[in-house]
């Protein structure tokens, strides 16, 4: 009876475990390549999971990082970015990996291409402008005066 | 000067408004994804209330519907009989899976019990799949032709028409 029963409970843990290893999900590796850095642990895989996580916007937040939400989207994304981090995953792949599936959307700091390039120029260039216009502006208030003394004269 | 910067000042002005309107015709839901016309991220994932894994790449040969979804997004529920009756209708033509987002099992059981389902569901631990597929709020519906490339995504609860309009795209018909 007992060894019926002990059969019966391997089956289980048997069937159970086999059910287990058959759950997969897609894996870093068919998206973004091999790790390109050292697996990491300890402080150095702390850091660089605060680090990275700190640059991905959590998709379900107003603006903020998966480090600093304490939505459960958030948390989820961190342990990614840990564990991807704890393989060798370079900061780079990581951002890559999830920009794959979000865009350029689930970067706080967005690239220098395409359209997003005007986030970064747009503002030097109105400073440039505004400095162009204040310059222009000056000189002609200079020459204001001139030109009337010389009428007056 | 003056007329300049007005002549200026108006046709930034006139552009931003002109890119803010073309924004309002917009259907806000239907956000893009980089994921539109690529291969559809595989997983295979425990189907709720048994030990049974489910290979979503053996449904290749057959358009998919993938729902991500939640019992505590009232919009699933609003969605989930559009879907039990299209899977029902489609039958061996379009195959449905729901894939359930941070939610818990016994809930997802119970809530399946009371309103019944025509297509399997499945959990998704540590919402590594909705991730790979760029989930950010449920429902999200997914629409895989039958090679596994992804052809639509839709944000929101889906309406009888839009349901039918995204099986046409991929189903070709």
């Amino acid at each position: 009876m007992i060894r019926r029963m002990l059969v019966l409970l391997l089956l289980f843990v048997a069937v159970t475990l086999a059910a287990q290893q058959q759950v997969s999900v897609p894996d870093a590796e068919q998206l973004v390549g091999a790790p390109g850095g050292k697996p990491l642990e300890g402080a150095a895989l702390a850091e660089r999971t605060q680090r990275v996580a700190a640059e991905i916007r959590c998709p379900v937040c107003q603006g903020l990082s998966v480090a600093d939400s304490p939505s459960e989207m958030a948390v989820n994304m961190k342990a990614q970015v840990r564990a991807l981090s704890a393989r060798g995953y370079t900061q780079t792949q990581i951002e890559k990996y999830f920009e794959r599936s979000y865009g350029q959307f689930v970067l706080l700091r967005p690239k220098f291409e395409g359209v997003n390039s005007l986030v970064w120029i747009f503002p030097f260039a109105a400073l440039a402008l505004g400095v162009l216009i204040v310059f222009v502006t000056m000189r002609r208030l200079q020459a204001a005066p001139k030109n009337l003394k010389e009428v007056q004269q | 000067m003056n007329r300049t910067v007005l002549i200026s000042g108006f046709l930034v002005t006139a552009a931003l408004v002109g890119a803010l309107f073309a924004g309002l015709g917009r259907d806000p839901r239907n956000i893009d994804s980089p994921l539109i016309g690529k291969s559809a991220p595989s997983f295979a994932l425990k189907t709720v209330g048994s030990h049974e894994v489910l290979d979503v790449t053996d449904f290749r040969g057959t358009p998919v519907v993938v729902n991500f979804w939640a019992t505590w997004c009232r919009p699933c529920w609003e969605e989930q009989p559009l879907l039990t009756a299209g899977a029902s209708a489609l039958k061996g033509r379009v195959q449905f899976v729901g894939v359930v987002f941070q939610d818990d099992e016994t809930k997802i059981q119970d809530f399946l019990n009371q309103r019944g389902s025509a297509y399997p569901t499945l959990i998704d631990e540590g919402g590594k799949t909705a991730i790979a597929y760029g989930v950010g709020g449920v429902p999200e519906t997914f629409f895989l032709d039958k090679t596994g490339r992804i052809v639509a995504k839709y944000s929101g609860a889906l309406t009888p028409e839009l349901l039918e309009k995204y099986v046409a795209e991929v189903t070709g018909k």
